[in-house]
């Protein structure tokens, strides 16, 4: 399943552009890690994959259709997102949150099914929520909760995963499983993987292909190993680090300024 | 054959016209007696006033909450206020009429009511000239119209004998007032105005419906000669600091603003007359000397 | 919520459970009154017309259906929109409808003279009220073709300013007692109504839930936000669209009905959600059954505690709502939400 973005444009009304002249694809079974300063337009970019934001200019498309012109359910049932923030204002069971991720597999009518039950169920062991099952998200801590809202996704049964952010609110046990849950969910299921990511180095190891974005536009697409380099990285993050190859996994050394 | 069936229809034709001669009086007569209700309800002070004064009282078994005259009616059962009357109050007195003022407060009660199959009788005492109407139409829903019209009679003649004390005397400029915050007045089309107006007495307001709120401003610049503050019946007395602080206006200058207990007046009943005497009065004290 | 998660179990248990509540509650406030009647005599079919059947079935019976069904689509209403509008807090008088059909009700009840015997111009002037005012809000807090929560509930509190300032100004210029009928209309009543009116009214109410519970699965998406619901499939703008429409034509029926009564749109469903849970297909219906329970006890206290002289019902929500409220939010201040 291909989800492509061609030369797509975002801006506000009377704004300037957030993305601008984007060209970006992910196939089958790849993993993309997205990433660039702040403000670069990267969760813009995943609102416009998702089809849930409409480009000013340019088109998404989703297997060759444009996602304007396919149907908020069927598009849920191949595309799901995990969002960088994971506000709940009502109190809904762990359980009841992971299983609106049926919703787009589900009629109007009835509720879940056991299936649906056993889907969510099993997201819910991958991320490590089960024990929760029954509280409301609201008592959860921030991690807790964005690890629930994984679980939600997964519970979609997509083909495409994009995540805004994943690891941001978890402590270096749960980041780590949830990347090695993103590989597995890749090399296992066959799930293609959208992350826009912080961790550069985290990047690297696990995905396939990296994307920079800066000021809303792509400024280089490739291996890790093409695109993680020190001028490359000096020229959209505008700051200075140094790359090292450590026991064959490509570490990225941020250079603190040291006072004299 | 036709012209015996003829006949015979001609013979019970005549049968009929005989036996309804003899019906109708007799059944006009048992009307006559079912039509004195033994079992009145009253809606409001004004009726409840008027069915004891016609010498109804004995049959009244449910009164309003606000009805408090003639003493007698202190012990009677009440039915809630005039503008929420309680129907089920109502239904367990099983009253044979029901009577009370118009009023958009009461208009579902009454509906009510009259499904439940209640005859309710509702009366309209807008204006002063309305009295005489809404007096008979209550005598008549109790069943004594004879009552009504000599209650209407002795009204009339009462209120004739204060307007006979009235005769030329010179008109004054008065302000009436029912409330002080926010500063009510009687208008020219209210009750109230009304009987301002058959005292011999010029209305300063002129304008703004039944109930105007003032300004403290219009006061100043009409000047009254004299100012009634009749305080809805609870704010006994005219406060001194109110009025003494307008010391350009005429009436406060002459030491004219007189308190009024106002729910006499308010009533469209059978103490008009009097309440009548205690407002001319109050604008003409020379004429009671 | 050992499961956590709604099974067919729960649903119908807990419906289950509410609807004999509520039944005995309409029975139990059917035989209370500031007067005492003997049931046994109201219902035998023999004596005709005794006062205690008349009172039975003319005065309390209507009444106590009205109430239930006054209270259920208020309730009703306030969980849908409290999820529209993402907002633990939000009542259905909120988005500005009530105030428009309070003061159309207002109008005809000031100015219309009452003619044909029947007090239905006022229900009818206020039901169109609400139709215009929906018209009106909507036009206002549309933003680029879709219902914004943050404009319309701006929209709803300017609109309920102003219809309000109206409703004053009304007041100023009709006389005393048409001020105090006013009043009266204005805090609510459910007394003196017919049973056709009762029983069209209950129809178009469970009408309206079965709409609402239509979109019972949307509302849980939507309470998560728009963008969320859109990943999930909602399609958010007609899902709006519906939901505000189905939950603002309940509110502008039942304030033409029965004036302004409030609190029971904003505790009953924020309580029931603390005490059932947040998933929208258990909570509306149970919204309806404890909002009609809520509301009959109200009225039931309302026409009991004084004797003849009647509270208005509105009254008794606000003094019985706020402590309960009160208490709820202390108990869990927890669960109402990470905001």
């Amino acid at each position: 399943m291909r989800l492509c973005a061609e030369r797509v444009r975002f801006s506000y009304p009377r704004g300037a552009d957030v993305v601008s002249d984007v060209s970006l694809a992910v196939g089958s079974g790849e993993m993309l890690a997205v990433a660039g300063p702040n403000g670069s337009g990267k969760s813009t970019l995943l609102g416009l994959l998702s089809g849930v934001s409409t480009p000013s200019a340019g088109q998404v498309l989703l297997e060759g259709r444009d996602v304007r012109t396919i149907d908020r359910r069927e598009m849920a049932r191949s595309i799901a997102v995990v969002p960088q923030d994971a506000a709940m204002t009502f109190p809904f069971t762990v359980a009841e949150t992971v299983l609106m991720g049926r919703a787009p597999h589900r009629g109007r009518f009835g509720l879940e099914t056991p299936r649906d039950v056993a889907v969510a169920e099993r997201a819910m062991e991958r991320t490590g929520v089960s024990e929760f099952a029954g509280r409301p998200v609201t008592e959860l801590s921030g991690g807790e909760r964005q690890r629930v809202v994984i679980a939600r996704a997964l519970a979609q049964e997509p083909r495409i995963l994009l995540l805004d952010e994943p690891t941001t609110h978890l402590d270096l046990r749960h980041a780590t499983a949830v990347l090695d849950l993103l590989a597995e969910l890749n090399v296992t299921d066959g799930v293609a993987i959208v992350a826009v990511l912080h961790d550069l180095t985290s990047a690297a190891m696990h995905f396939g292909r990296i994307a920079f974005l800066r000021a809303g536009q792509l400024v280089a697409e490739g291996s890790p190993e093409e695109i993680v380099q020190e001028s490359m990285i000096r020229r959209v993050f505008d700051v200075d680090v140094r790359v090292r190859m450590d026991a064959g996994v490509l570490v990225v050394h941020p250079m603190p300024k040291r006072p004299n | 054959m036709r012209g015996q069936a003829k006949k015979r229809a001609g013979w019970g034709r005549a049968t009929l016209c005989a036996l309804g001669i003899a019906i109708i009086p007799t059944a006009a007569c048992a009307a006559a007696d079912a039509a004195l209700p033994a079992r009145i309800v009253s809606l409001a002070p004004s009726v409840t006033e008027t069915l004891f004064a016609m010498g109804a009282g004995a049959r009244v078994v449910g009164i309003s909450d606000f009805c408090d005259y003639p003493p007698a009616v202190v012990d009677l059962p009440r039915i809630g206020s005039f503008v929420s009357p309680s129907v089920e109050a109502v239904l367990a007195l099983e009253p044979d009429v029901v009577i009370g003022n118009q009023s958009p407060g009461n208009l579902r009660a009454v509906e009510t009511l009259r499904r439940a199959g209640v005859r309710v009788v509702i009366v309209r005492p807008t204006r002063l000239a309305d009295v005489p109407t809404t007096t008979r139409q209550i005598a008549a829903a109790a069943g004594t119209p004879e009552a009504g019209e000599r209650l209407v009679a002795r009204m009339d003649r009462e209120m004739a004998a204060v307007r006979a004390r009235l005769a030329d005397v010179p008109r004054r400029r008065v302000l009436m007032v029912v409330g002080r915050t926010p500063l009510v007045a009687v208008g020219p089309g209210s009750f109230l105005g009304d009987l301002v107006a058959e005292a011999r007495a010029d209305n300063v307001v002129s304008s703004g419906g039944a109930w105007p709120r003032l300004s403290v401003e219009f006061v100043i610049a009409a000047d009254p000669e004299v100012i009634i503050d009749s305080g809805m019946g609870t704010e006994e007395g005219a406060s001194g600091d109110f009025w003494d602080r307008l010391d350009s206006v005429a009436a406060v200058r002459a030491g004219r603003v007189h308190p009024f207990l106002s729910y006499r007046v308010l009533r469209q009943g059978p103490r008009l007359p009097a309440a009548f005497a205690d407002l001319a009065r109050v604008i003409h004290p020379e004429r009671w000397p | 919520m050992a499961v956590g998660y709604l099974t067919w179990r729960r649903l119908f248990g807990v419906i289950g459970a509410l609807l004999v509540i509520l039944l005995i509650t309409l029975v139990a406030a059917a035989a209370v009154g500031p007067v005492r009647i003997d049931l046994w005599r109201a219902l035998d079919p023999t004596v005709g017309g005794s006062p205690d059947a008349l009172i039975l079935f003319r005065a309390r019976i209507p009444r106590v259906l009205l109430a239930a069904v006054v209270g259920g689509a208020l309730a009703t209403a306030g969980t849908a929109l409290q999820a529209l509008l993402r907002n633990p807090l939000a009542d259905p008088h909120l988005v500005g409808i009530s105030g428009g059909a309070a003061l159309a009700g207002v109008c005809a009840l000031a100015f219309a003279p009452p003619v044909f015997g029947r007090s239905i111009i006022v229900p009818a002037a206020a039901f169109l009220g609400a139709l215009v005012s929906i018209w009106l809000v909507v036009r206002l807090a549309l933003v680029g073709g879709r219902i914004e929560s943050y404009a319309l509930l701006l929209i709803g509190v300017i609109y309920n300013a102003f219809t309000g300032a109206l409703l004053m100004f009304i007041n100023t210029i009709v006389d005393f007692f048409q001020a105090h009928g006013i009043l009266f209309w204005l805090m609510g009543s459910v007394a003196n109504q017919d049973y056709d009116l009762i029983a069209a009214l209950a129809i178009y109410t469970l009408a309206g839930l079965g709409l609402l519970l239509l979109r019972a699965r949307d509302l849980d998406c939507l309470s998560l936000g728009d963008a969320r619901a859109a990943e999930l499939g909602v399609a958010v703008e007609r899902a709006r669209w519906q939901i505000f429409l189905a939950a603002a034509l309940l509110v502008g029926a039942v304030v033409s009905v029965s004036g302004m009564i409030g609190f029971v749109g904003l505790v009953v469903p924020h309580v029931m959600r603390l005490l059932v849970g947040a998933d929208h297909r258990l909570l509306l219906p149970v919204s309806y059954l404890a909002g009609a329970i809520f509301l009959v006890c109200a009225d039931t206290a309302a026409r009991t505690v004084l004797g003849a002289t009647e509270i208005p019902v509105g009254v008794v929500t606000a003094l019985a709502g706020a402590p309960v409220f009160a208490y709820l939010l202390r108990r869990d201040r927890r669960s109402l939400g990470t905001q």
